[in-house]
């Protein structure tokens, strides 16, 4: 059964929310799910399943649904949310115009009926090609723009990923498709037709083939005065303004991988300023800047030793005292160690040798045993092998 | 023995760790005679001349490398406090004046303020304001007044280097 037109054009105004909710399951997903499609009619409530299909707005794939391409195409129109195509999409283009005008170039004398054909089916592709290039163009420039802002906050190393892929998979290659110096380009060959339909628009038997010629002639003007301002759009502001993402990703990236670790990592080299005689003119700026450093000066602070006792002092008057009162003394060492546990209930091996200065005082005289005789004294954990010395009262202090 | 003219100032300036910029006479002088003081620099201190379209510089062996990481420290967090205020950092650091109260603005309220308080150069208003001068004999910045102040292109060496970074890891993941 076909539909009538309008009842068509009816039937999408009145469930276009639910067309709609279709249309964005399918860009993001490719197709509709079997479940999807029942979860949408339901939200909307409305039973429209059979009449999607019989209507063809929809096609059954597998036991998955699409939307039939030339609803898609008019609901992606009419919401202005074109995807950016590959370039080699366009490029398809430059097969089909380019083959088109060969055979009317080689049949040029040919039938009329089909010139005629051949010269309309021109005129069509050149728009096709034309639209897609404007599409292409803004829907880049819509997400260039959306990358720049970034709404979708996207991380900065995902934005270098995007804007390079941009860069390299779209705008280039599609500026070579623009580009109509290149011989190989799609923009060259409408320059090449547009020679020859100003040729024959003006010198031709047929008068319908010249109308035609004059109409494309016209067409490919417009067409290349509007594909340099795409191109124009690609190189003066869609390509400097994804260049400057990029970059400023790639910077910004490196400023924050640089300040998790700020002082781990190699910095660039700054030359270290020389010292300069005081008569140089620089005297006044190096003076400020030496004295600038000072300026801000950190506060330290000194955690003072703690002494657990004072500090202990050789008192020599009192010891050498002590010594005379304790005259004759037959074991020097063992004296000294003697007189500090009385005086300390520990002795420390600092006071035992300060004692033992007082041995070779050149007020004191010394004696020895004949045989040598040696002597074992512990101090702290130390055992000292100490010679017996003997300080007489006769040679003693004085 | 016959010199460029400016040669002492250029010999100064650049002795001094200053960059010389596009805009100087003495970068047209270096720029006419490179090979000339690329060998001077050499043979005379065993230094190496820098010559970019962005500025001239010297680079040694003998870095002063903690004022180089201030600097490096200051442009990483005014560029990262900018963009998260939604404003183009690198444009604005190349072509728009800065006044300190923004910059107190950013450093008050950013969240690497641990890093800000523990940077002697960069830790308060005082700090900072000695820092800018400091950053403005080196010829970074230009001072523009008071409060006020442009970056010189002499910022590219230190965006460079930010960009280095990245390119560094991305060269050592491929391999």
């Amino acid at each position: 059964m076909k539909a009538e037109p309008k009842t068509i054009l009816r039937f999408l105004l009145e469930h276009y929310d639910a067309i709609a909710d279709l249309y964005e399951t399918q860009s993001n997903e490719g197709v509709i799910a079997h479940e999807t499609l029942s979860q949408i009619v339901k939200k909307h409530d409305s039973d429209i399943k059979s009449q999607l299909i019989d209507y063809k707005i929809l096609s059954p794939v597998n036991e998955n649904y699409e939307i039939r391409t030339v609803y898609y195409n008019l609901i992606e129109f009419i919401l202005s949310e074109f995807k950016p195509m590959l370039p080699e999409t366009i490029e398809k283009y430059h097969t089909s115009i380019a083959e088109l005008f060969r055979k009317i170039r080689e049949n040029i004398n040919g039938d009329k009926v089909t010139l005629s054909q051949r010269l309309n089916d021109l005129a069509i592709e050149v728009r096709s090609f034309y639209e897609m290039v404007e599409r292409n163009t803004m829907s880049l420039l819509q997400e260039t723009r959306e990358l720049k802002a970034n709404v979708k906050k996207i991380d900065y190393r995902e934005k270098i990923v995007r804007a390079s892929r941009w860069i390299d998979e779209y705008i280039i290659p599609l500026n070579k498709i623009l580009d109509i110096n290149h011989s190989a380009s799609v923009a060259n060959k409408l320059y090449e037709i547009s020679e020859y339909s100003n040729k024959y628009r003006l010198n031709f038997d047929d008068e319908n083939a010249r109308v035609q010629f004059e109409k494309l002639y016209f067409q490919l003007i417009q067409v290349n005065d509007n594909l340099l301002k795409q191109s124009k759009i690609l190189t003066n502001e869609l390509l400097p303004l994804i260049e400057r993402i990029r970059t400023e990703s790639i910077i910004l990236t490196g400023w924050i991988t640089f300040l998790k670790n700020p002082y781990k990592r190699k910095v660039p080299k700054l030359l270290k300023r020389k010292e300069v005689s005081i008569y140089s003119n620089d005297t006044f700026f190096n003076a400020s800047e030496i004295f600038e450093q000072f300026k801000n000066e950190v506060d330290v602070y000194f955690e003072e030793e703690e002494n657990d006792s004072e500090k202990w002092i050789f008192d020599k008057q009192h010891y050498t005292q002590k010594l005379k009162d304790n005259l004759p003394v037959d074991n020097f060492f063992s004296w000294c160690n003697k007189t500090l546990k009385d005086e300390y209930k520990k002795v420390e091996i600092e006071k035992f040798f300060a004692l033992t200065q007082l041995a070779f005082d050149d007020d004191i005289e010394r004696e020895y045993h004949e045989k040598a005789q040696f002597d074992k004294i512990k101090i702290d954990n130390l055992t000292l092998t100490v010679p017996k010395l003997i300080i007489n009262k006769q040679h003693g202090i004085s | 023995m016959e010199f460029p003219n400016h040669h002492r100032q250029i010999v100064e300036d650049l002795m001094a760790g200053k960059f010389v910029l596009p805009q100087e006479r003495t970068y047209q002088v270096l720029k006419e005679h490179e090979h000339s003081y690329t060998y001077f620099f050499k043979a005379s201190f065993n230094y190496e001349l820098r010559l970019t379209q962005d500025y001239a510089y010297l680079v040694s062996e003998e870095s002063q490398e903690m004022l180089s990481r201030d600097i490096c420290i200051f442009i990483a967090l005014l560029s990262y406090e900018l963009d998260r205020d939604g404003k183009n950092f690198l444009e604005r650091i190349q072509f728009s004046e800065f006044e300190m109260e923004e910059i107190e603005n950013y450093f008050i309220n950013s969240s690497y303020i641990d890093l800000i308080l523990s940077n002697k150069q960069l830790k308060d208003t005082d700090s900072r304001k000695n820092f800018i001068n400091t950053l403005n004999r080196r010829n970074v910045i230009e001072k523009t007044g008071d409060n006020r102040f442009v970056f010189t292109s002499a910022a590219k060496f230190f965006m460079d280097f930010a960009s280095d970074i990245v390119k560094y890891e991305n060269a050592e993941k491929e391999e």
